[in-house]
């Protein structure tokens, strides 16, 4: 790979442990700025593991990781940062607008009327803003889930199997917001174990399996078939992940 | 290296113990004077009490030892520091659940009750549910950073209210004159008494402590065990 | 400090929207009043004695119910995990929750404590006040701890019982004092005791809120 950009997420080495179960072992990759990375990897493979030391909630038991160039641990870049899952974060109790207010605070967020308006006009939902979340279908919760996402600004996106649960209207949906993003110049590291999706969106893709790295690559000129029979024939060898 | 200093202070410890306990015995049984009591029953149960006090002091030291061991992982995130904290906090409730068995059937030829609401029994028990409870939540969470997080922050919490424990029964005893009853325990102890006390309370420290080393030895090998599952699993 | 203000304030724009837990809540501690009026049938000098005690229990009892509820909408969606991965000290998170807990408990303390007074023909007198301060420093006690164990307990899947277990022990200094200076305040005579007390409760609290603050950090990790 050519050093050009400075990478935003280094890994180098990395392992983590819970007891007899080893959930990564010696992780290595790069993830260089506005790029857009995806993560395979069946059930258990290690994806959750190693985002969750990226966003520095976990530490690795050994190994070093550098998000823009800083310890996520040592949390100075949080605000650089957003976390997207299948769990949506948000208070059913809360109306749209009182949830991205509520974040926006804890996030210090400038101008923060303004940004909750703009961001709420950007993901369509400023109509609903006096609705209750407990009210929303799963599409608009998803499309609430980004707009809290995006409410601060951030350069790094960690988006953990966000496609879980969605139906097709909503997953088109998420993908263009994805693009929107990338086309912004945001850095975005996706997991998934949906080669379709992952292989449309990606610049740079990497596989594991059984806790490791088996494959790491450019998704450019890659066809699906291609992806999927190298996916199988990396992944085939043994019954599960653990 | 290790595995043979750590076999060897198990050996020290053992045969320390293989001598002093059956002088102990002699000490509380035959040499230590009576006390003065109306029925030979009382008598003879107030002997327990050399037990009673010496599981009491090695509860509470045992405690402090998980307090110790908790700061010590929070600082240093070591997996040794979390297996002598749950291992002090296992031996450290067997203690307590022998206060707590050796102080009713003291009181029962004594007083005439198997429980009272004295201030030493009820703050031992309430000891006994605090690390009662840090072992539950241990078996409640899976092995990993987070449990030894969370079982260390329990750990802290927990000594740091022992003394308040204490200090806020003993004070509630003074309150409720009822509760109150007098013989035994109280008064000055005879100088007899004292070095049989002292005696046992050293006995009782050095069991303490090859408890501690048996239990840590147990949790090495644990983890020595999953390290060679971890990498057979890795080979095949 | 915005953090703790947001924190608080998101606390109660969720429990007004659900009033009626509030209402349940209260009909909860009606009955814990009726039921204690028929498993203790002593005489009314007796009930005069060991009313402060039911009025803690009452107090802890729905003090228990509004720290469930408080960390049960932290857990539904992950959220306690979305506000670890804010840029916010973790300590001023383990503040907002506290203290919107604590303010939730003393609200509920006071649509209690009038059906104490009628239930138990209390007398007032100006020196009923002494209530007040009494129940802040008493629940603050059980708050603080409260607050860091149910984020520990959070992440087990036996939440509620586990709670129970790490806090009702951990708990008794707290419940000693309060009981003891409520009895005092309701029978109109503050014994000698009674400062002292008071400035032992302050002292718990201040002891356990400074370490939960300190520690709340090592609870919200992975
Ligand atoms: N907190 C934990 N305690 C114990 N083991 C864990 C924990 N978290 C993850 N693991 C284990 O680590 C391994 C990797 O898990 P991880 O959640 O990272 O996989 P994943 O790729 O995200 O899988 P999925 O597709 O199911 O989300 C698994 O074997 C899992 O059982
Ligand atoms: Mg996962």
């Amino acid at each position: 790979m050519i050093e050009q950009v400075p990478a935003v997420i280094t890994a180098e080495k990395l392992r983590k442990e819970f007891g007899r179960v080893v959930a990564l072992r010696g992780v290595s990759f790069q993830v260089p700025a506005s790029t857009f990375f995806t993560i395979f990897g069946r059930n258990g493979a290690g994806k959750s593991t190693l985002l969750s030391i990226i966003s520095g909630m976990a530490a690795a038991s050994s190994g070093v990781i550098r998000v823009f160039g800083e310890d996520p641990a040592a949390r100075t870049q949080r605000h650089r940062l957003s976390v997207i899952s299948h769990e949506s974060f948000l208070y059913d109790n809360l109306t749209a607008l009182e949830n991205l207010e509520f974040y926006g605070k804890l996030y210090s967020v400038q101008d923060l009327k303004e940004r909750t308006h703009h961001v709420l006009r950007q993901v369509g939902l400023h109509h609903r803003r006096f609705d209750l979340v407990r009210t929303f279908s799963r599409g608009m919760l998803q499309r609430l889930t980004i707009a809290r996402a995006i409410l601060h600004n951030p350069d790094l996106f960690l988006l953990d199997e966000p496609f879980t649960g969605l139906d097709q209207h909503a997953t088109e949906m998420l993908i263009g917001l994805l693009e929107t993003l990338k086309a912004q110049g945001k850095t975005i590291l996706l997991t998934t174990h949906d080669l379709h999706i992952g292989l449309r969106l990606s610049d740079q893709y990497m596989i594991l399996e059984r806790q490791q790295v088996v494959e790491t690559g450019s998704a450019s000129g890659l066809t699906e078939d291609a992806l999927r029979e190298k996916y199988f024939s990396l992944i085939s060898s043994g019954e599960a992940g653990q | 290296m290790t595995k043979k200093n750590s076999s060897l202070s198990f050996y020290i410890m053992a045969g320390l113990l293989l001598v002093l306990v059956p002088i102990s015995l002699y000490l509380v049984f035959n040499w230590v004077p009576p006390i003065k009591a109306s029925n030979p029953t009382e008598q003879t149960a107030q002997r327990i009490f050399y037990y009673h006090v010496a599981s009491a002091w090695n509860g509470f030291f045992a405690f402090f030892v998980v307090f110790l061991a908790s700061i010590m992982y929070l600082w240093k995130k070591e997996r040794k520091w979390e297996n002598i904290a749950v291992a002090s906090a296992e031996v450290g409730t067997l203690f307590m659940t022998i206060v707590l068995i050796t102080g009713p059937i003291w009181a029962k030829p004594t007083w005439g009750i198997w429980w009272t609401w004295d201030a030493r029994l009820t703050s031992s028990l309430v000891l006994w549910l605090i690390y009662v409870a840090y072992l539950f939540l241990r078996r409640y969470l899976p092995d990993g950073t987070r449990r030894a997080n969370l079982s260390a922050v329990v750990g802290i919490i927990g000594f740091v209210d022992v003394p308040l424990v204490w200090y806020s029964i003993r004070w509630w005893e003074t309150q409720h004159p009822s509760a109150v009853l007098a013989g035994g325990k109280k008064g000055s102890l005879a100088p007899e008494m004292l070095f049989t006390l002292l005696f046992c309370v050293g006995v009782f420290t050095i069991l303490y402590f090859l408890l501690m080393q048996r239990r840590i030895e147990i949790a090495k090998l644990e983890d020595s065990i999953n390290k060679q599952y971890k990498e057979w699993e890795t080979l095949s | 400090m915005s953090v703790i203000w947001a924190i608080i304030r998101k606390d109660f724009q969720m429990e007004f929207r659900t009033k009626d837990s509030v209402t349940a809540m209260w009909i909860f501690s009606l009955l814990i009043f009726v039921i204690f009026n028929f498993t203790f049938e002593v005489s009314r000098l007796l009930m005069l004695q060991i009313s402060p005690g039911l009025l803690w229990v009452a107090f802890i009892f729905s003090g228990m119910l509004g720290l469930n509820r408080s960390f049960q909408v932290e857990k539904e969606n992950g959220n306690l995990r979305s506000l670890a991965l804010t840029p916010a000290d973790p300590g001023l998170i383990y503040f907002g929750k506290f203290f919107s807990t604590t303010l939730f408990t003393l609200i509920f303390e006071a649509l209690i404590f009038p059906l104490f007074i009628i239930f138990y023909d209390i007398h007032l007198s100006l020196l009923t006040l002494w209530i007040i301060p009494i129940a802040i420093l008493g629940t603050i006690g059980f708050t603080s701890l409260g607050t860091i164990l149910s984020a520990v307990a959070i992440h087990t899947k036996q939440q509620q019982i586990l709670l129970s277990l790490l806090l009702w022990p951990m708990i008794t200094p707290i419940i000693i004092w309060s009981v003891k200076t409520t009895g005092d305040v309701l029978a109109g005579d503050l014994s000698t005791a009674f400062q002292p007390v008071i400035i032992r409760m302050i002292v718990f609290d201040v002891i356990f809120t400074t370490i939960s603050y300190l520690l709340f950090e090592y609870v919200v990790q992975e």
